[in-house]
């Protein structure tokens, strides 16, 4: 494992060297509106960035925007011409972002590239680089050490970035993560600095730890075996089904293909979030609706999770960020459905499942 | 190409086939794409207006039949409204094939097969039928019941006509009592009890049904006393979809996509599935 030390004015260095390069950077940046948030954003320099909060949204939107253009046509009365957009996304560079965000991107990347391959996700996947920070443990709604994540967990990074008195441990994850950091910093060799991190770690790990136990190996069958377990009946009577659990979750992604026009002439084919706890994500021409209240819509979303994606890809569909439940107006909380599902289940979970 | 760039197709006929339902016959017009273009039986695509946006249909052309496909759409949105707008010489856009197939070259090949259609569900059985009938010494007896609510929304009745008049294909078509005219030589009913009725054999024996939820319900237990096991039973189920690839989120039957995973199913998967479709 190779460890970087990085000083405030290494990254203050790097950032201005990237947007000089005309490389996007990404990071942190506290809201205008509210300073007790954050909002992943570009950044001109490293000082706009406010590193350690949970931003608003997660990292989500920069490889998979919200709405994408990838194809303009043009029709002059019948006939129709083409013109595809090229997949170059600009470069970009994520820093400080949160483990749970980026553990997400290793676990797209297997439905992004299930028998197809989707190039729309793999083009930002490869023009970007992400640069996580070792999380603290925020609040009783993080739970990514129950679902395969971590504080400290490296999946999908480059690099992490490790706080230690006078700035950062950089840990190199990548290739990508090298040839970031690769030339600028010395190797950290010092064994007692390397024994701090991992103390960080452990800490942090215990902090997160405590709110939900790991969800069991068994649990996606279970969830299958009880489509029709009663628990469904009342879980989702608080929903209000307005989606926003799943805009803002970082493995939500499921989206339409819609037509815009432009002008007379012609216009764009775009792929646009969307939401299946909506009213008519699934509704057929007919009318007919699979999934025609809440508790189906509800039940779907626990079940693509922590069911259908495990049984499909191995991975749980979830990153334990827990945004879902910070902005459920209904107060709804997946959390605690898993939990209270892990009890009905047989489980003993400890720990407060809130 | 990325994955969602549909193919250009030039709208080369224009069928009505009721006063709803429309057929289009479309060619690729790019000679390469023609001359490679493969699919099988029971795949679908989506199928666009440039400007107005996709919709999911089966290609109801069999794959037997080169340099074109076809598609019978109902006008009832937005995208089935614009289909209705194309004229011949138009262009619109098609991506495919999706999804899987119905196992004509395996489990069917050799065997009686009995195809049962409701309404515009002629248009995914069609496409079987045709593909058995340009393969016809490759299967023993081919039986067909479809049925409509009335003679004027009979599919494809150019076809019926020509299967009626064919010796190796026995032809049941039906509609719903009141939906007759004075002149027609079908039979009257509904669709399971024109099964019960046309008792074809389960022997050796596969059948194909698609048709509206309610004709399904109540012709699979017909088929079942009939003494049709459920593997021997294939069906297509037809969710939402947007990206046909398995990737929107929106298809899926607990874990089953129907757009990877059908939509062709037999009745053993279905009963399997949760029931959410």
């Amino acid at each position: 494992m190779t460890i970087k030390m990085v000083s405030h004015a290494d990254l203050a260095a790097l950032v201005a060297e990237l947007v000089a390069a005309n490389t996007q950077v990404i990071a942190p940046v506290q809201a205008k509106e509210n300073p007790a948030a954050t909002d992943y954003k570009q950044i001109q320099k490293f000082e706009d960035a406010t590193l350690g909060l949970l931003p608003r949204r997660s990292i989500k939107e920069f490889l998979f925007p919200q709405t994408e253009v990838f194809l303009r046509y043009k029709q002059h009365k019948g006939d129709v011409t083409l013109e595809e957009i090229p997949l170059a996304p600009p470069k970009q560079v994520i820093i400080g972002a949160k483990p749970c965000d980026v553990a997400s991107t290793d676990i797209l990347d297997k439905v992004m590239n299930w028998d197809y391959r989707d190039e729309l996700w793999f083009a930002h996947r490869e023009a970007t680089t992400i640069v996580s920070l070792l999380c603290p443990g925020l609040d009783n709604n993080c739970f990514c050490t129950s679902v395969g994540a971590g504080p400290d967990s490296t999946s999908g990074s480059d690099a992490m970035l490790i706080p230690v008195d006078g700035g950062y441990l950089a840990q190199i994850v990548t290739e990508k993560g090298k040839a970031l950091f690769g030339a600028r910093a010395k190797d950290v060799t010092d064994s007692k600095l390397i024994a701090k991190v991992e103390e960080l770690r452990q800490e942090a790990r215990k902090k997160v730890e405590q709110n939900l136990p790991v969800v069991p190996a068994e649990m996606p069958q279970w969830l299958a075996d009880n489509f029709a377990n009663a628990y469904w009946d009342t879980l989702a009577l608080r929903c209000h089904g307005c989606g926003a659990c799943t805009f803002v979750c970082p493995t939500c992604h499921c989206f339409e293909i819609a037509d815009e026009r432009e002008n007379v002439e012609g216009g764009v084919r775009r792929r646009n979030w969307d939401a299946c706890q909506t009213g008519k994500f699934t509704v057929h021409t007919s009318g007919h609706n699979p999934r025609n209240t809440q508790k189906e819509r509800f039940r779907q979303r626990v079940m693509h999770k922590f069911s259908i994606y495990p049984q499909r890809f191995g991975e749980v569909l979830c990153t334990g960020c827990g945004r879902c439940a910070r902005v459920c107006p209904g107060g709804m909380s997946i959390q605690e459905a898993v939990c209270q599902l892990m009890e009905i289940a047989g489980a003993e979970p400890q720990g407060n499942g809130q | 190409m990325n994955l969602y760039q549909p193919y250009l197709m030039r709208v080369t006929e224009v069928i009505d086939e009721t006063p709803d339902v429309r057929t289009l016959r479309l060619e690729f017009q790019d000679p390469k794409v023609a001359e490679e273009f493969t699919f099988s039986a029971g795949q679908f695509g989506e199928y666009s207006v440039f400007g107005e946006g996709e919709s999911t249909f089966c290609v109801a052309s069999p794959p037997t039949r080169k340099g074109f496909i076809e598609c019978s759409f109902k006008m009832t949105g937005r995208v089935t409204r614009a289909l209705r707008r194309l004229d011949v010489g138009d262009t619109m856009g098609f991506r495919g094939p999706y999804g899987n197939k119905f196992p004509l070259d395996t489990v069917m090949k050799g065997k009686n097969i009995v195809f049962i259609a409701g309404g515009i569900a002629l248009a995914p059985v069609r496409c079987v039928i045709e593909n058995v009938l340009d393969l016809r010494d490759q299967f023993r007896d081919v039986t067909i019941i479809t049925g409509a609510r009335s003679v004027a929304d009979l599919v494809y009745k150019y076809k019926l006509e020509e299967w009626e008049k064919r010796d190796d294909v026995k032809l049941v078509a039906c509609v719903d009592p009141g939906g007759e005219t004075p002149d027609w030589k079908g039979e009257i009913g509904f669709v399971p009890n024109v099964v019960k009725k046309a008792a074809p054999s389960p022997v050796d024996s596969y059948a194909v049904i698609c048709g509206p939820p309610v004709m399904i319900k109540y012709t699979l237990p017909v088929l079942s006393e009939l003494g049709f096991p459920d593997d021997h039973i294939y069906t297509t189920l037809e969710n939402r979809m947007q990206c046909g690839l398995g990737k929107c989120g929106r298809c899926n039957i607990g874990d089953k996509y129907v757009c990877k995973d059908g939509p062709v199913f037999t009745l053993t998967q279905i009963k399997n599935l949760p029931p959410e479709f």
